[in-house]
């Protein structure tokens, strides 16, 4: 059980948010013009790193927001916390 | 005539500790972003959107606890839903500056006070009251026994708990059986 | 019979007798006492039987790391708990205790055996033995094997105990009450952090506390009176929480730790002050000191595992602190100056004592005092063999070569009933890995030590390695000092006189004249593995730590391989010829020492065991007879039996009433967002398959909504309630997942959309009324509206009031029949239900649950997501291909549709079945399958809703079936354990095909 800075409610007991997988992959504006392979690369390519990863998370039982998490997925230590839209300053 | 009903939850006392229902209330849910949105709010409630995180605001009739950064509940006593509910989602929803929702039925209102309040919120809640405790107008939304609770520190050792109606009776009895053992 | 109880100490109050049961016979000990003092001051040393050759056993040691003396506790009785660890019991009047694993008892185990076949079980005998003939395994090795191992006895009566848990958050947690954490948490109260100091024992002070030698000093005082004062000092301060009979059981990343507090284990049934016998605390602490301290290790050489060898500090405390003597005739073997201190107290007593060191000779303060004693020490020497069947009765000695790798000269044979065993000591470094923390090797003492690298966490004391008083002192408090950033503390000029240990010799396993293979020289006492298991599997060619611990088992009973896993590597790093510190060891994992269920779950039992969802109507489903589903965390009314009715005659009642007349379904558990802002529409045109742009206000529309790999996610009907507001619901396990993927596309896919979603799943009360007769009824409810079905027609809603509370009406049809739907404020919800029923009466108005429901529309062919569909189903698989737009240019999901995967034509598509025979029910989840004879047997699909439908007389089922549509009018087959059902594939829609009844 990890602690998470929520950029909106600050530090949080991890039972509060929600995981929501690899971030960055943004959906495609236009996806009707991807070949099934360029859109299978988006649908199913993840990278599910061991080390320092980009993840998603939803803060579910608080304030319902999204953001991003840089989290080493060996330790649970997260490196930064930022908003949607933003990019991060990792320590 | 329609009876009003709301879940079983019976005023008890414990050492230190007094849990009661706290209704009727109005609650409103209320979203929006610009300035035209809080000048609005601003002129039907007479109140200032707190913009501080995990803080409320409050005068004579309303309280409003914020939620996240475009969303907060205003709620009081009282039964004249329409009034008020009315005149913010005329010229609120209606004009496209936000959203106004009623939820008065969605949440129920719980009274918790005395000394150990902040000991049986700690007994199945993962928040660090530590802080929270020390100063009043403080909200936290956060979970009770695995249940979504918005709290609100209105005076000192004294609690507003809000739970979703459904989950009421469930948590209230599980809050009793706490107490038992504080 | 002699008694051991040779003196009075401050932790035993010999005025207060207690009488307990131990297999039975009654025996007296004192307040203060553990199970193991009692026993052992009544000379009771054989406790149980070892796991695999149930050997005789002893008690080994004083604390968690025991292996041996593990007991029944209270057995037959609703408060039974097995494995039970002896020497952490605290004695109260009543207990009852039993020996576990061996039978008729014992004094006489028919499993002994075991112990002179043993050359036959060696490591992996089970794996290799009992693998064939297969059929074997199940009927008659299993039962056997079973019979025969196991430790204590499951409790079979519900728990009568209360359990808790609480939370909390400090600035500074402090793990383990010796000395070092007595220095760590008075540093840090005193700092002003909120401090908590956790022990599992029920006295602070460690082993330090019984310290009563002229060679310890602090500050010119005997290091336990010193310590005393100290605890009476901490015990005053504010800022500090001090638990005690609290141990430790993880510790999770960002010092998040639980811990168990036993609240009453310590006290009879008449006297428990406290109503919950466990509380697990869940801490959150900023920093954490750890300072658990180290256990000793025992010594390896033959038969080192009878009763009455026992660890040398637990004989010192034994003496010291219980003031109990192990045996009359004592030798301490020893490769440490540490166990002198237990020669001397045993000498002050009056004891015989001799002392066996496997050094060669060594010139410590200590030692030189007890040889100015004139105590015998065997220089150079090893035990090579020990007697006595249940209690040890002598030893053999003999010289070490100048390598330590042989034994020379003459056997000695001496009487022998106690000898106190010390191999030096392994700091507990279980915390600091738990946490993620990794190992440093120390060669000199072959210890491995926490290496600290980040400022969440420290070590202090012999868990980090400082064996010797006054390092313990001095680097606590410089360890402290600098995690608090302190400038200056209390104990900067504490003064220390201690004895220093100079020289060290460590042999893993001691040598013999008898070949390894005759000699039991045991590892892991509870799993009985010995030298020679390890060094089989060294033999076969296991190398890793982790697969040599697996096979031979050894570390892996209760006690976690405390006193085991180091000799075990030490042996493995002998014979393999690596260093151990290049070895690494095994992983630590949580709980440190076993925890109870009940302190697991806490509370959450009984009507607490999940959350429970009630809608504002539940209390007259209860007065009424529901029996009630569980979906999701709700409580839904499943079905409403009348008299003596079943289940099954309940359904076909309700289902049949809702057709004929009128039929009321408490609907408010559907999920309900609210959609407001001016992209409201764009929006559901993103999100569902069809087209929402021109829906009018006032109108519903069903809506499908897929994972953006085409898959049915969710469903339901939304409302247009004005120009920028619509009124969602979903299904209703899907409600929370719904809102929250709908946000996540909102607030990260789509920002730009003006669009806010609130939750009102709660706001409402659904009142469901259906059949031929519902719009009378509706018509007697509201006799304002126009119920003229030109005017209100299907697929729409009106608001009106009743008795001047706002409702809104929709005409929406989950059944197929007519169908109303009342939202209203939930807290008027039972009162209008109430009403509805009132104005249904003269319809035979029939309540109906969960499970008519599912009947009724499964007549109709309606799906429902999550029972039909399973995440791999498309709309097309669905056959519901109309409700995909093929204008909008987008929408989630809709490039999937056409996916090489997606447009294959034998994917599983939903169809319905017929049973040959009408009044054969299949079970749903049973295959279909077109050829039975043919081997291996080609699965085609599934069942997925099956229903007896008393409206049409006939068994109804949908299912999937691989290329399905192609099917209809196909004949299939269901095999079940007994027979095998013919079916027919037919059409998914059974009933009504022509909308008749929407609007009759």
């Amino acid at each position: 059980m990890f602690i998470i800075n929520c950029p909106y409610c600050g530090e949080r007991d991890q039972s509060e948010f929600t995981a929501g997988g690899e971030a960055h992959i943004e959906r495609p504006k236009q996806p009707t013009e991807l070949s099934d392979d360029e859109w299978a690369e988006f649908l199913f390519m993840r990278k599910n790193i061991k080390g320092v990863q980009f993840e998603r998370w939803n803060h579910a039982h608080g304030c319902r927001k999204w953001f991003n998490v840089v989290r080493d997925t060996t330790n649970d230590k997260i490196h930064a916390v930022y908003k949607m839209g933003e990019k991060p300053s990792i320590d | 005539m329609l009876n009003i009903n709301f879940p079983k939850i019976d005023k008890k006392t414990f050492n230190d500790l007094e849990l009661s229902l706290a209704e009727e209330k109005i609650k409103i849910n209320i979203r929006g972003k610009n300035k035209d949105f809080f000048t609005k709010v601003g002129k039907i409630t007479s109140i200032i959107l707190p913009t501080e995180a995990n803080t409320s605001s409050s005068n004579e009739k309303f309280n409003a606890l914020w939620l996240s950064p475009d969303e907060w509940i205003i709620y009081f006593d009282g039964k004249d839903t329409n009034k008020v509910i009315n005149n913010l989602f005329n010229e609120i929803s209606k004009l496209n500056f936000g959203a106004i929702t009623d939820i008065s039925d969605h949440w129920v209102c719980i009274n918790i006070k005395g000394r150990k309040t902040f000991d049986l919120l700690s007994s199945s809640s993962p928040f660090n009251f530590n802080s929270f405790k020390k100063s009043k107008n403080n909200v936290a939304q956060t979970v009770l026994n695995h249940t979504d609770v918005i709290i609100h520190h209105k005076e000192v050792d004294d609690v507003n708990l809000f739970v979703r109606r459904s989950f009421a009776e469930d948590l209230w009895l599980w809050i009793n059986d706490s107490a038992r053992f504080l | 019979m002699p008694n051991y109880r040779v003196k009075k100490t401050d932790y035993v109050d010999q005025t207060n007798r207690i009488s307990f049961k131990f297999d039975g016979k009654t025996y007296f000990g004192f307040k203060g006492d553990t199970l193991a003092s009692a026993l052992l001051s009544n000379g009771i040393h054989l406790v149980g039987r070892s796991f695999k050759y149930h050997r005789p056993r002893g008690i080994m040691t004083c604390g968690s790391e025991e292996p041996n003396a593990i007991c029944q506790i209270n057995p037959g009785t609703d408060l039974t708990e097995p494995n039970v660890r002896a020497t952490e019991i605290e004695l109260y009047e009543g207990l009852e205790a039993s020996s576990q694993n061996c039978w008729p008892n014992v004094n006489f185990d028919i499993g002994g055996i075991n112990n002179f076949i043993s050359p036959f079980i060696p490591a992996g005998f089970y794996y290799k033995t009992f693998m064939w003939p297969k059929s074997f395994w199940k009927n008659i090795y299993e039962p056997l094997i079973r019979k025969s191992a196991g430790l204590g006895k499951s409790p079979t009566l519900p728990d009568p105990d209360l359990y808790d848990h609480k939370h909390i958050h400090c600035d500074i947690l402090v793990i383990g009450g010796g000395i070092s954490g007595i220095i760590a948490a008075k540093i840090a109260a005193k700092s002003g952090s909120n401090t908590i100091l956790i022990d599992d024992k029920n006295t602070l002070g460690g082993s330090t506390i019984f310290q009563n030698n002229e060679n310890f000093k602090i500050n010119d005082e005997i290091s336990k009176d010193w310590l005393f004062k100290e605890i009476e000092e901490l015990k005053k301060l504010k800022n500090l929480t001090i638990k005690t009979r609290t141990s430790v059981a993880a510790y999770h990343s960002y010092n998040y730790l639980l811990a168990k507090e036993n609240l009453t284990d310590h006290l009879s049934k008449n006297n428990k002050t406290s109503n919950i016998r466990q509380r697990l605390w869940k801490i959150r602490s900023n920093k954490v000191i750890i300072a658990s301290g180290a256990i000793e290790r025992p010594l390896v050489f033959n038969n080192n595992d009878r009763p009455g060898i026992i660890l040398a500090s637990s004989v010192n405390k034994y003496l010291n602190f219980y003031g109990v003597i192990c045996g009359e005739n004592n030798f301490v073997f020893t490769n440490n100056d540490s166990a002198y201190e237990t020669a001397l107290s045993l000498f002050e007593k009056g004891i015989q004592i001799k002392i066996i060191d496997i050094r060669k000779k060594t010139n410590s303060k200590i030692v030189k005092r007890v040889e100015k004693l004139g105590i015998d020490i065997y220089w150079n020497s090893t035990v090579t063999n020990t007697f006595g069947y249940r209690k040890l009765n002598s030893i053999e000695i003999m010289n070490l070569s100048e390598d330590g790798s042989n034994v020379i000269g003459k056997k000695i044979k001496a009487k022998c009933d106690c000898l106190a065993v010390s191999g030096g000591w392994t700091p507990m470094v279980h915390m600091h890995t738990q946490s993620g923390g990794k190992l440093n090797f120390r060669e000199s003492d072959q210890v491995f030590l926490p290496k600290e690298l980040d400022s969440e966490h420290i070590s202090v004391g012999s868990c980090n390695g400082d064996f010797e008083l006054d390092d313990i002192i001095k680097n606590t408090n410089e360890k402290v000092k600098s995690l608090l950033n302190l400038k200056e503390t209390e104990f900067e000029k504490t003064y220390v006189s201690c004895t220093k240990e100079l020289d060290k010799r460590n042999i893993w396993l001691l040598p013999n004249k008898i070949t390894l293979g005759k000699t039991k020289s045991f590892i892991d006492f509870q799993n009985d593995s010995t030298a020679k298991d390890i060094k089989l599997a060294l033999r076969e060619g296991f190398r890793s730590i982790e697969h040599v611990k697996r096979y031979t088992t050894t570390g892996m009973a209760t006690d976690q391989g405390k006193l085991s896993n180091m000799h075990a590597l030490g042996i493995i790093s002998e014979t393999a010829g690596v260093k151990m510190g290049t070895l690494g060891t095994t992983t630590f994992r949580p709980p440190f020492t076993p925890l109870t269920f009940g302190a697991i779950v806490g509370r959450n039992v009984g009507q607490f065991f999940d959350i429970t969802r009630r809608t504002s109507i539940h209390e007259w489903h209860i007065k009424n007879n529901a029996k009630f589903e569980n979906v999701g965390q709700w409580k839904r009314p499943w079905y409403y039996p009348k008299e003596n009715e079943n289940m099954h005659q309940a359904v076909q009642r309700e289902s049949k009433a809702a057709r004929d007349s009128a039929g009321i379904l408490d609907a408010s558990t559907l999920g309900k967002i609210d959609i407001q802002g001016s992209d409201a529409s764009e929006f559901l045109n993103r999100v569902y398959t069809n087209a929402w742009s021109k829906l009018a206000i006032g109108k519903c529309r069903y809506g499908l909504m897929l994972n953006e790999d085409g898959m049915v996610y969710d469903d339901g009907v939304t409302t247009r309630l004005g120009d920028n507001h619509f009124l969602m619901t979903t299904t209703t396990g899907g409600a929370a997942n719904v809102l929250s993927k709908l946000e996540d596309y909102l607030q990260t896919e789509w920002p730009e959309l003006d669009v806010f979603l609130t939750s009102v799943t709660d706001q409402y009360s659904t009142v469901s009324i259906c059949g031929p007769n519902s719009k009378k009824i509706l018509i007697k409810l509201f006799p304002s509206v126009n119920f003229n079905d030109d005017d209100f027609t299907h697929m729409s809603f009106k608001n009106s009031t009743i008795n001047n509370i706002n409702c809104r009406i929709m005409r929406i049809s989950f059944t197929g029949e007519l169908s109303y739907e009342i939202n209203i404020e939930a807290k008027y919800g039972k009162s209008l239900w109430e009403k509805c029923i009132e104005a249904g009466k003269d319809f035979n108005i029939t309540p109906y649950g969960t499970e008519t429901m599912h009947l009724l529309r499964a007549e109709k062919g309606f799906i429902i997501v999550g029972q039909d569909t399973d995440g791999t189903m498309t709309p097309i698989d669905l056959q519901m291909d109309w409700i995909v737009s093929k204008k909008k240019y987008d929408f989630i999901g809709k490039r999937s549709l056409y996916r090489s995967d997606t447009i294959r034509e034998d994917r599983k598509q939903l169809v319905g079945l017929l049973t040959e025979d009408p009044k054969e029910i299949l079970e749903e989840g049973a295959q279909i399958v077109s050829n039975i004879s043919k081997k291996p047997v080609e699965m085609l699909g599934h069942v997925t809703s099956s229903y007896f439908s008393p409206n049409l007389n006939k068994s109804i089922a949908l299912a999937v079936v691989r290329n399905g549509k192609k099917m209809k009018g196909q004949k299939l087959l269901v095999p079940m354990e007994n027979k095998n059902i013919n079916v027919i594939v037919s059409d998914s829609i059974f009933l009504d095909k022509e909308n008749k009844r929407l609007n009759a």
